[in-house]
């Protein structure tokens, strides 16, 4: 039943014109990035040639794409993400009296959002993949980023739908989720910044866990810490819909 | 704050819950629906507990005071989907939706966006989306307000046919509702029960009983 709500909400996002604009304005922005990073490379090359040991375009150009993805995504990810309860209040009685159970309604709406950033990163994906036309590339490391890539999403995903079950404005949910995502974005660089190295504070920021991913390795503590962040928001979106039935 | 509550319909009769705004006549449905959990007492649904069985909410149908319609969808895409959340599929899905833009005349505009439909056409998707799945209880809040008469009329003609077979509660501030439609009145005032019986027994003066009940001055009408 999820699967039917998810499906709606997709068709809802892709009528508008909301979806198109972000992914265009996006893929061009991501496209911009490519091109100068790809120049960068190429005056670079003849330099790097004879040495063995220099790093690669996958290096030089397919992983700094991903980087900026990630940093995009955490812009975008509120914004698409915002609309999902808080811009939805009207329409949402219809899913509140369907006999639906708050944790599938939430799921639902979720797995919208998260098939939408797949697809994002897919399409973003085909930029380094073109350059395999030309030169090798280190897919497994690619695949690897791009697998993480979307972990981060579905986890940023998870944060703003939650801060839109919190809010009654879709502006202020985006706000919530920005902050948010900020916050988890720098939050062991502030903490080492003021000389503290804490372990705790390394494991719950996002680049800690995104990182390894970028560099081909993908290991169970960081799959479980994205799977947890998400699992935690949605837990906590479901609380706030409950609630509202509550409290009114 | 609603208290004191009490009220019992069998299907195949209107109940018009009439009151001023404020009255708690919102509230009610809200309850009615599994919106709203009531602090204490229950609400069965053909002797289910929402709370405790939450999937007999298919078996009520709900319009709230503002319909919940997705504007950026054609009416039938609408309509789909609504027939998909309550467990409709393939053919009979197909068929309940003939069925209810049928009923509710939205013969002509199925393929519209709802955005950009007439508020009485919006109304009558409302409408529309609470009866998809024939249920046995339908709740309708202000179903007729903000339309002007000839809308109100047509609403006012579906309503007594859908009292027909289903159990159907309306809330309304509107006295022509109440007389075009219900065979049963309550009035609720400052959130309690004033009166609860047949309409014929309020006489054709519902207006003057109605405006007495909610200056306060008797606890109940005398029937």
């Amino acid at each position: 039943m999820s699967l039917v709500i998810a499906r709606n909400e997709l068709r809802r996002l892709f009528v508008q014109p909301l979806a198109w604009a972000l992914l265009a304005a996006v893929l061009g922005v991501l496209a911009y990035f490519f091109l100068l990073t790809l120049q960068g490379f190429l005056g670079l090359m003849p330099k790097i040639a004879g040495n063995a040991a220099a790093p690669g375009v996958t290096d030089l150009v397919a992983l700094p794409l991903m980087r900026a993805i990630a940093s995009v995504l955490l812009l975008v990810v509120p914004l698409l993400g915002m609309r999902t309860f808080a811009g939805d209040r009207a329409a949402l009685p219809l899913l509140l009296t369907s006999g639906l159970s708050d944790a599938r309604i939430v799921v639902g709406k979720y797995i919208s959002l998260v098939v939408f950033f797949a697809l994002l990163i897919l399409v973003a994906l085909a930029m380094p993949l073109s350059l395999e036309v030309g030169t090798a590339l280190d897919l497994g490391r690619l695949a690897a980023s791009a697998f993480g890539l979307m972990l981060f999403a579905a986890a940023l995903a998870a944060l703003a739908l939650w801060a839109s079950a919190l809010a009654q404005q879709p502006a202020v949910a985006a706000g919530v989720a920005l902050v948010l995502n900020l916050l988890l974005w720098m939050l062991d660089a502030g903490a080492r910044y003021e000389g503290v190295t804490s372990e705790f504070v390394n494991y719950l920021a996002l680049p800690t866990h995104l990182e390894p991913f970028l560099h081909g390795i993908v290991s169970t503590v960081d799959v479980v810490y994205f799977v947890l962040l998400a699992m935690v928001a949605l837990a906590l979106a479901t609380r706030r819909l409950s609630a509202s039935r509550v409290r009114g | 704050m609603v208290t004191d509550l009490n009220l019992d319909l069998d299907r195949g009769s209107v109940l018009g819950l009439l009151g001023v705004n404020g009255a708690g006549k919102s509230t009610t449905l809200r309850m009615i629906v599994g919106l709203l959990a009531p602090s204490s007492g229950q609400v069965l649904i053909g002797g289910a507990d929402l709370r405790e069985e939450p999937a007999a909410a298919r078996r009520l149908g709900y319009l709230p005071e503002l319909a919940p319609l997705h504007a950026e969808l054609r009416v039938e895409e609408y309509l789909a989907f609504c027939a998909r959340l309550r467990g409709l599929r393939g053919v009979s899905s197909t068929q309940a939706i003939d069925r209810v833009v049928e009923r509710c005349g939205l013969g002509d505009v199925r393929r519209r966006l709802l955005g950009h439909l007439s508020k009485g056409f919006q109304q009558r998707a409302g409408i529309a989306q609470a009866i998809v799945h024939a249920p046995e209880l339908i709740v309708l809040d202000e179903p007729a307000s903000g339309l002007d008469p000839r809308q109100a009329a047509q609403i006012r003609a579906l309503i007594r046919e859908l009292g027909q077979e289903h159990a159907v509660i309306l809330s309304t501030h509107l006295l022509p509702d109440v007389q075009a439609c219900c065979e049963r009145v309550a009035i609720l005032h400052e959130g309690t029960l004033r009166y609860d019986g047949p309409r014929q027994a309020l006489g054709d003066d519902l207006e003057a009983i109605f405006l007495r009940v909610v200056s306060g001055g008797e606890a109940a009408v005398a029937a």
